[in-house]
């Protein structure tokens, strides 16, 4: 890892804690995520039908390593939530089944991930594990943190930004791992992240809730 | 006298079932104004609920009733429990 994104990781993380987009919205809401970044350009669209469940699809190119797409149904849950006075803690759990593809090659795939977070008004930390099984295209363990805060604390109709920093670790990847720094806008019900990775990849990652 | 005295009683008596009520909840765990987003849809889809208005420093949601109309603790707790949330204290004021 280049010192400058290392320094920066301490400092931030000397701050406290990380963000990420949560995978259930409110019920009857429907959300759009899609995500370019260093691993590939990855799509879902959740429909959240109950306080604990989202149901959704998911699609992904996976680049930086083994080239391959793949596309299959999502159950998002909300295993724990914690409701305090000045912060919220949840974990979740995203599996998934369906088709990975690599060149002609069709291969059934089956992931599962969790992802646990705690954010107050000014810091925000997550983890998320992953596990990946596409059969003879690709079998991996995947993990990832976010660490940020808010420079300012805006109000409920202004614009949110966020400062944060992402650390990726994914050894199955060309680079295992990786350090993004990225500034999040959120507005109500859409968001907009723009990073610039360890690995000089562009980061533009964008959310929607209707 | 005793008709003024009985009109009045009956028209504060009736004012008083047709004016809107300003209910405020605390709301526990709402940090996130794209969280927040959740409540406030779902309390705007009650028949009863004229105006939603999130207040994210304080923690709270403001809502207004229709006139003569109310909303109960356990239907605000339901709405805010059902939203991911969990209620604080609930105050009234027409």
């Amino acid at each position: 890892m280049k010192t400058p994104y290392l320094l920066l990781t301490c400092s931030v993380f000397s701050f406290a804690a990380l963000a990420q987009a949560k995978p259930l919205s409110y019920v009857g809401g429907t959300m759009v995520m899609q995500e370019n970044d260093e691993t590939g350009h990855t799509l879902s669209v959740d429909y959240t039908f109950d306080p604990h469940f989202a149901l959704g699809l998911y699609t992904k190119k996976e680049i930086g390593g083994e080239e391959f797409y793949t596309i299959g149904p999502q159950l998002n849950t909300l295993l724990k939530r914690w409701n305090l006075p000045e912060g919220q803690g949840n974990i979740f759990s995203m599996t998934g089944a369906g088709i990975s593809r690599q060149g002609s090659t069709n291969q059934p795939a089956a992931w599962a991930a969790l992802l646990a977070d705690y954010e107050t008004r000014r810091l925000f930390f997550s983890y998320e594990p992953r596990l990946m099984d596409a059969a003879n295209i690709e079998t991996s363990f995947w993990q990832r943190a976010h660490v940020g805060f808010a420079p300012y604390l805006a109000t409920y109709d202004q614009l949110n930004t966020w400062l944060l920093l992402r650390v990726d670790h994914h050894p199955a990847k060309t680079d295992h791992v990786t350090v993004t720094p990225l500034v999040r806008f959120f507005y109500k019900t859409v968001w907009l992240e723009l990073g610039y990775s360890s690995n000089n990849h562009v980061m533009v990652n964008w959310t929607a809730q209707f | 006298m005793r008709r003024i005295l009985l009109t009045l009683t009956i028209l504060i008596a009736l004012s008083g079932s047709i004016l809107a009520e300003t209910i405020t909840t605390t709301v526990n765990g709402m940090v996130c104004a794209f969280c927040a987003t959740g409540i406030e849809k779902t309390f705007r889809k009650q028949p009863e609920v004229a105006t939603v208005k999130v207040d994210l420093p304080k923690k709270r949601v403001v809502l207004t009733t229709k006139p003569g109309k109310t909303l109960s603790d356990a239907k605000i707790k339901e709405v805010v429990t059902y939203s991911g949330y969990s209620m604080g204290k609930i105050d009234r004021a027409k």
